[in-house]
């Protein structure tokens, strides 16, 4: 009976880890940018939520859609202020600049919010709903829900909307979307702004099951490069698909290998799969 | 300043920082002036913990030098505490140690965070013959290199765990005990400690499993737990860890009669983290606020000191923090004693020194570390921290259940 209950808890953790991937996936699939900022992206959506409730009373739950909000317009002005004159140089030089724009952010949100770990402490937290033998955490069951919800979202937005059709034009060549009168750089600071609020809808979620700190902004980027790789980059289903895997894997290991061993044993699935399936499990090859 | 020298000079803060330098560090030498270094994760994951020591130092630099500085030979010397960030990377604390001695010409350090990393650095000061004082090690592998310059303020970790034990283990309904541990060095060896404790009792260890660093799931651990049905859990870890452990506990229906944790409720931050999950979870720590001393050194008494802390830093001290200040002041009390700043003076003078300060009795045994302290143990009641024992300073009796 254990078995069901790993099962459920890898399920819940597999959707939470794609939630944080997605707009990573994003943004690599269609801008060719490693987006150093990810992680702490989800960590400033997960203060906005925690300050909303705290002193606004509105449950994270409410909270997601101002704070991907928020995180849209900071990402689109980024993009298009700064990280568009470089969109075209090798990958390394994208990646260099995130990574100096993420030690800005990073700090300045350290100077503003401290180190000191918070958490969103729910008035009604849901509790657990006992199904059998089987605990389902029902804050935790929720955010997942959400977040598949929001993942859906946007993968109905990618292939059925105006915009959508764009971006996913520009994943597949950029060249020549132009000359279908694609405006590029519009299509990628969009790209980089719904990257930005999944991140920060996901921060929203994720501020009432893990405490938040600046400092902790680094495992959520690690977990969202790890998915992206297991699932393949820049396809929605990708990131959903690399998410269950990891929280999967990470659950069934912690059982078998113990939990000290879960991230080796990642990492060894992680080069295994790069070495036999180098596009991850759903991705396709030439999109580069 | 255009765009782009703006955003160099901003790459070029960003290196500095990386690379630990700090601008306009470089102070002119001041013959009145006493050097402190401290070598501290001030960037990273140990941040909020740096944080924590450096408040200690500041507060403890910043009484001294209100009340006229150190007074030695016959002169009054300013404290001056000179910091350098290793960035929480083991590696550069040593780099941090020896460039505070050798480049910023320190007189005295203070010992960089944790037992790791205090123990790595514990080889330069050693060599350079410079005192130094770790406020935040308690390994017993930290002192027991023979060295002659180390001193600690936190005692070897079995004299959390022992009296914990004992407490919990006088109700007979608690048999079976499951360990949840980080697998890091502090966190391991309090977990190795309780262990032990808990054997010696006659308890059983149903389960002793450890976690990475940086798990972000302790589902399939707690999982396993529950299969056992423990009457006392014991986790360890940072205060992230613990409280990601609390909540998950809660969610997947581990209820045991007793859950200790350390090192987490000792601080705020669980509580508020926490909430109503917080409710009889018991610790252990080196010192708790609620301890009564009548000391000898600059703070004086343990109230006197709570309440400076308040007024400066808005909340009442951890223990933690509290180390580090007395730390400082222990520096103080054997310079002083010495009457002297010569490094091998103070030495000799923090090796012999007994006396009580605000932060407890200090006396160091012959490795370094501290033999006198009598580590509070404490639980979460109400959501407030009631110390159980010692008896002396006991504000509540053990509760037994889960929330």
């Amino acid at each position: 009976m254990i078995y069901l209950q790993i099962l459920a808890n890898g399920i819940v953790l597999g959707g939470l880890y794609a939630c944080i991937a997605v707009g990573f996936s994003l943004v690599w699939g269609v801008l060719n940018v490693i987006n150093m900022l990810h992680g702490s992206f989800i960590v400033l959506g997960a203060y906005i939520a925690y300050f909303a409730y705290v002193y606004g009373g509105i449950h994270p739950f409410v909270a997601l859609i101002p704070c991907g909000v928020v995180l849209f317009l900071i990402g689109y002005a980024l993009q298009a202020s700064v990280i568009n004159r470089v969109i075209t140089a090798p990958v390394l030089i994208t990646l260099t600049l995130t990574f100096g724009l993420n030690l800005i952010l990073n700090n300045a949100m350290l100077a503003a919010f401290t180190a000191d770990y918070r958490k969103v402490n729910l008035a009604h937290p849901l509790g657990s709903i006992q199904i059998g033998p089987v605990y389902l955490p029902g804050d935790r069951v929720a955010a997942t829900i959400l977040a598949v919800a929001l993942t859906i979202l946007l993968y109905w937005l990618l292939r059925n909307s105006r915009i959508g059709r764009a971006i996913v034009a520009v994943r597949m060549d950029h060249e020549a979307a132009a000359l279908m009168g694609v405006d590029i750089s519009r299509i990628n600071a969009i790209t980089f702004g719904i990257g930005a609020f999944m991140a920060g809808a996901a921060g929203a979620l994720l501020s009432i099951i893990y405490p938040i700190s600046p400092i902790g902004s680094s495992a959520f980027l690690f977990r969202a490069f790890v998915v992206c790789i297991l699932g393949g980059l820049g396809s929605v289903p990708g990131a959903v698909v690399g998410g269950l895997a990891l929280g999967l894997i990470e659950s069934f290991g912690g059982l078998v290998f113990g939990t000290e061993h879960v991230t080796t044993l990642a990492f060894i699935l992680l080069l295994f799969l790069l070495f036999v399936r180098p596009t991850g499990l759903l991705g396709k090859r030439g999109y580069e | 300043m255009n765009r782009r020298s703006l955003m160099l000079n901003a790459a070029g803060f960003a290196t500095l920082a990386a690379l630990g330098v700090r601008p306009g560090s470089a102070v002119a030498a001041d013959a009145d002036v006493i050097k402190f270094g401290a070598p501290l994760p001030l960037t990273g994951a140990l941040s909020p913990e740096a944080t924590k020591q450096r408040h200690g130092y500041d507060l403890w630099a910043e009484t001294a030098n209100a009340k006229g500085g150190i007074k030695a030979g016959g002169k009054s010397y300013k404290v001056e505490i000179v910091y350098t960030d290793y960035a929480s990377n083991t590696p550069r604390a040593v780099q941090s140690a020896e460039r505070l001695i050798t480049d910023d010409k320190v007189n005295f350090l203070f010992a960089a965070f944790g037992s790791g990393a205090a123990k790595a650095a514990s080889g330069v000061s050693e060599k350079y013959g410079v005192p130094t004082i770790a406020a935040a090690a308690s390994s017993v592998q930290v002192y027991d290199q023979g060295y002659k310059y180390l001193f600690g303020t936190f005692t070897p970790n079995d004299t959390l765990t022992e009296p914990l034990a004992n407490i919990v283990s006088k109700n007979p309904a608690i048999k079976k005990v499951a360990i949840l541990a980080r697998n890091d060095l502090f966190p391991l060896a309090i977990a190795q400690e309780l262990e032990k404790s808990a054997k010696k009792r006659g308890l059983q260890i149903v389960r002793l499993e450890r976690y990475a660093i940086g798990t972000m799931d302790h589902s399939s651990a707690i999982t396993e737990m529950r299969v056992h049905s423990p009457d006392w859990v014991f986790a360890t870890g940072y205060i992230n860890d613990l409280i990601l452990i609390r909540k998950q506990m809660n969610d997947l229906g581990l209820k045991p009669p007793v859950l200790s944790m350390i090192a987490g409720p000792a601080y705020k931050e669980f509580i508020d983290a926490t909430g109503r999950l917080a409710e009889n979870v018991s610790s252990a720590s080196w010192w708790h606020p609620a301890v009564r001393y009548q000391g000898k050194d600059i703070f004086g008494t343990t109230q006197a000191f709570n309440e400076l802390w308040r007024k400066k830093y808005g909340h009442i001290p951890d223990y933690a923090e509290a180390s580090a200040a007395a730390a400082g002041a222990i520096f103080q009390l054997a310079i002083e004693a010495a009457n002297s700043i010569d490094r091998k003076k103070v030495r000799d003078a923090l090796a012999s020194l007994d006396v009580v300060t605000f932060y407890g009795h200090v006396k160091f045994g012959p490795t370094g570390q501290i033999t006198s302290l009598e580590p509070p143990v404490f639980q979460i009641q109400n959501a407030k921290p009631m110390v159980i024992y010692p008896a002396a300073v006991k504000q509540a009796d053990f509760k037994f259940g889960s929330v």
